[in-house]
């Protein structure tokens, strides 16, 4: 039964194995066959999850929590690397000589996002959230230009102080509370010191950055500039899941007071204002992504920051919405910048994408519009019920600041659309879409409308999935 | 449950829709003829549902309901009562000429079609469902494809123009989602059904005023309510014939309805509060509509500017907070809808003829031209009131019921009136008399086909103005019911 509880990560650890043992082999494999199994070993891995998902139990001395919450959001990871790894297919996202480390590590960080969607405890916490970020700054260096190695270590020096931040916070919590599980945290008497608080403040801080969350989003623009596309992806999608994860369960735990309401609400105000103003001024497209997630993550803030179950379970929601729509955009950007034989595609080369490639556009023009926030995509079911849960709490003033910044947000996404739409395209050479990336662009297209339209049967489940959570 | 004839009214233009996103691109007139089917069933199911409409139930009719997301009070809920059962119809007969008219597009025939059907199903939407859920999805399905309609098929400035409406439209229905979910998250609430809440909720004097205020903001954006009104011109103007047909003709009317059926329904206590800025407001639409329309050039802009004059009316009916001015002002939403349709068929005649809409190069257009010229000159008239057409039985409810509430403002409103007929005649005098202009030389005439949807038109304005007592006779019941009475 343990190891049921433990599968993914399992499976996960394996394939890490098996690309190392095949760099040790020094048998030249072609990238296409890494990539091939790779997405087979991605794929097994999701599989694995959707099977484990209603296993719950606790691990390792009851520092690892295995229930429908951390199952969910393991989905959405294991969702999230399969996407990308549908997406490495192309020798500029992947330099050949370096196709086996990419997969390694892109597994490696998976790993650490699934695990850190299972910690209720400090420590482990930490191991997970190491591994995945190393194996993340080491992922956005493969590139190895100038730039890139600029833009990775200016990552690393972040993320190191983020971690070093994390620790502080942890020693005073843990030094404080004589406890470093979750749950003893709360019933700690400690719990209403000053300094108790800064240390939960600090090991926030940690998520934030995580999250790309203002007032630690400074390294997203150039990361995800810099960063091959799928990796930008990858960090978009699956990374935000795995934070959104551990934010629900931190805050479940931790609880959210008034005071604490009020500063997340003060870095959710910062992240939509500034990611949407900040992304109006962008021409290069994933940068203007990348500020586009800024804001996002204010929105998921709001709604974390309600601090009740349908705010938890609207945020796991919106991760899921999020994790369509945002894979949607990078297929587009992947395709286009694979096109132009240069992966840094700015505002221009989009022109007149809906005459090279109407389904691409089609895709491109639905997830924006998911992105915005306009129904009836899933971006806006999960704003809808993001917004609902915090207006219950009366943060009716952050909800009015989220919707106004969804109105200012349009205007930077319906500039992409109208590039793709209305300008008369460079080149006529039409972008042909091989099979599997025609049905996975469809793929996401439908469960993009899907989400929108159907939602009951994920909020039920998210709720279903907190409510289990809840109990310790 | 009986037949769900709403649904079927809201299916119709989606089937339709469908259909044509899977027929190829190349089959132009199929294509047409798809979107044509999808408007006469809604409307042959519209006139369907005024006819069995019951004068004499003072509730929802034809309820539908079904749980969509238990836990967040989501249903996808359907019913009439006399307000929207004529929105309904009034969508209808515009969509179907709208289609009609649009006959001669030859630029991506597919996509302009399926926006519009797309637009008009988010009206219907809009007008029939009871959830506020619905209610913001619905309006919001509607503004999108209005963006695209405008800045691929439009004139004019056409980028600015798409964007400038587009950005305001959500910028008012951001204040109407908020306004949502605060109804929501009020003790006793959770749940978006707009019947529930008025049954089970009671709302502070306080948050009666704050909310109205939100939501006649979020509202007014899209009825043109001064200060707001100023994508609307520019809008209209950059805007193919069919979308500024169903633009001007039913799309500003979700927002006069949506005060009238969240604001006034919900908050009556909130409407009698700013009640006096309301009024107002809907003046300063009226005066500085009409007189704004007397100093333009461009025929569209004229008639754009008339349209947020003719709004104001709608407004300043609302305000009364009267039976008798709700019925003028649902009736001046009706009339007026159909009326700039024909208006915009009109000049969307006269552009393609004459690649003009300038006054000084037109002239003489009734000897190049005389039945379109008639169907223009039949709408200007209506413009100004002319007793025998809609506008006219509306405009005077109006006026009756805003002389006893507010004296002053119905005079004044009263005065603007003939500014209005100034800038009508002025119009029509310019366009279609006088010697025959060069660019109006090579202008021809409607035949048989474009001259049924016009005729149409004017033939509804005119069966409303001689039989108010048709209309007046559905609403009225539902209109009383409004204040809680």
């Amino acid at each position: 039964m343990d190891i049921l509880l433990f599968l993914p990560e399992t499976i996960l650890s394996a394939l890490i194995f098996l690309y190392l043992c095949l760099a040790l082999a020094k048998k030249e494999l072609s990238p296409k066959t890494l990539t091939r199994l790779a997405g087979l070993g991605a794929f097994v891995v999701l599989v694995s999850v959707v099977y484990s998902m209603n296993f719950s139990g606790q691990l390792f001395h009851g520092t690892y929590r295995s229930d429908l919450l951390s199952q969910c959001f393991k989905a959405l990871i294991g969702l999230g690397l399969l996407l990308t790894v549908l997406l490495s297919g192309s020798p500029l996202a992947v330099p050949g000589s370096r196709a086996l480390e990419y997969f390694v590590f892109l597994f490696s960080a998976t790993l650490g996002m699934m695990m850190i969607s299972s910690s209720v405890d400090l420590l482990t916490l930490f191991v997970s959230m190491e591994l995945s970020s190393y194996s993340l700054y080491l992922l956005t260096a493969l590139r190895l230009d100038r730039r890139n190695a600029e833009s990775s270590v200016k990552y690393l020096i972040l993320g190191a102080a983020g971690s070093g931040v994390f620790l502080w916070g942890a020693s005073l919590v843990i030094g404080l509370s004589g406890t470093a599980s979750f749950a003893g945290l709360i019933q700690s008497p400690a719990s209403a010191q000053p300094a108790f608080l800064l240390g939960l403040v600090f090991i926030l801080f940690a998520f934030l950055f995580k999250l790309s969350a203002a007032p630690m989003h400074f390294w997203a623009p150039d990361v995800y500039e810099s960063a091959a596309t799928p990796v930008t992806n990858f960090i978009a999608t699956a990374s935000k899941a795995a934070a959104v994860a551990i934010l629900v369960r931190f805050l479940m735990s931790s609880g959210v007071s008034a005071a604490l309401a009020g500063l997340l609400g003060v870095f959710a105000f910062i992240s939509m204002t500034l990611g949407n103003t900040a992304a109006l001024l962008q021409k290069d497209v994933k940068r203007l992504l990348a500020y586009s997630s800024i804001a996002q993550a204010g929105y998921i803030l709001v709604g974390l920051l309600a601090g009740t179950p349908e705010g938890y379970a609207s945020s796991l929601f919106y991760a899921a919405a999020y994790l369509l729509m945002n894979t949607g955009v990078f297929l587009v950007v992947h395709l286009v910048a694979k096109a132009l034989k240069h992966d840094n595609p700015q505002l221009a080369h989009f022109d007149g994408l809906a005459e090279r490639s109407p389904k691409l556009a089609l895709l491109l023009l639905l997830s924006l519009l998911s992105l915005a926030g306009i129904p009836p995509l899933a971006g806006f079911t999960g704003k809808w019920i993001l917004f609902s849960a915090a207006m219950d709490q009366g943060h009716w003033f952050l909800v009015l600041w989220a919707v106004l910044n969804s109105v200012v947000s349009l205007f930077y996404y319906l500039t992409l659309a109208k590039h793709a739409y209305l300008e008369k395209p460079s080149t006529k050479e039409p972008i042909v879409l091989t099979g599997p990336m025609k049905s996975l662009g469809f793929g996401l297209l439908l469960s993009i409308i899907a989400l929108g339209i159907f939602p009951d049967l994920f909020i039920s489940l998210a709720q279903k999935a907190v409510s289990g959570a809840l109990i310790p | 449950m009986s037949f769900p004839l709403l649904t079927c009214i809201l299916l119709a233009p989606v089937t339709g829709l469908v259909l044509i996103l899977l027929t190829p691109g190349r089959q132009e007139t199929l294509i047409k003829w798809i979107a044509l089917a999808a408007a006469a069933v809604t409307l042959v199911l519209s006139i369907w549902l005024c006819l069995k409409f019951d004068p004499a139930n003072t509730g929802f009719q034809f309820v539908e309901r079904l749980d969509w997301v238990k836990s967040y009070g989501i249903h996808y809920s359907n019913a009439v009562d006399g307000l929207n059962v004529w929105m309904i119809l009034l969508t209808s007969i515009v969509i179907f000429c709208g289609i009609l008219v649009s006959w001669t597009v030859t630029f991506r025939v597919k996509d302009f079609f399926a926006n519009m059907l797309f637009l008009v199903s988010g009206v219907f939407g809009v007008f029939m469902t009871t959830n506020l859920f619905f209610f913001f999805l619905f309006y919001e399905i509607a503004v999108i494809p209005m963006y695209l309609l405008i800045v691929i098929w439009g004139s004019t400035n056409k980028q600015y123009a798409a964007m400038k409406l587009t950005l305001y439209l959500l910028l008012g229905s951001a204040l109407m989602f908020a306004g949502f979910l605060y109804i929501y998250s009020l003790p006793g609430s959770h749940t978006f059904d707009l019947i529930q809440i008025k049954q089970n909720v009671s709302f502070t004097a306080e948050a009666q005023n704050v909310l109205f205020l939100g939501l006649f903001l979020g509202f007014g954006v899209l009825a043109a309510c001064f200060p707001f009104h100023v994508w609307s011109p520019d809008g209209h103007v950059a805007a193919p014939t069919a979308a500024s047909m169903l633009h001007a003709g039913v799309l500003m009317k979700l927002g006069a309805y949506g005060i009238l059926r969240v604001g006034v329904y919900l908050l009556p206590e909130g409407a009698r509060h700013w009640a006096h800025l309301v009024a107002w407001l809907s003046l300063c639409n009226i005066v500085y509509g009409a007189l704004v329309a007397t100093q333009q050039k461009d025929l569209k802009y004229i008639i754009g500017y008339s349209s947020v004059s003719h709004m104001g009316i709608v407004l300043l009916g609302i305000a009364t907070l009267t039976p008798v001015g709700f019925n003028g002002a649902v009736f001046q939403m009706f009339s007026h809808g159909l009326m700039t349709a024909l208006f915009f068929a009109c000049v969307g005649h006269i552009y393609d003829g004459c690649h003009t809409r300038q006054l000084s190069d037109l002239g003489g257009l009734s000897k190049q031209a005389p039945v379109i010229s008639a169907f223009f000159i039949i709408a200007g008239l209506c413009g100004l009131g002319l007793p025998g057409m809609g506008s006219f039985v509306a405009e005077l409810l109006v006026t009756i019921a805003a002389l006893s509430v507010y004296p002053v403002i119905g005079i004044v409103s009263l005065t603007a009136l003939l500014v209005t007929a100034y800038y009508v005649l002025t119009a029509v005098q310019k366009t279609f008399y006088g010697p025959v202009s060069e660019k109006a030389s090579h202008l021809r005439d409607i035949g048989l086909f474009q001259f049924i949807p016009r005729a149409i038109l004017v033939g509804c304005l005119i069966y409303f103005g001689i039989f108010p007592q048709v209309f007046i006779h559905l609403i009225s019941v539902s209109t009383k019911g409004l204040l809680g009475a």
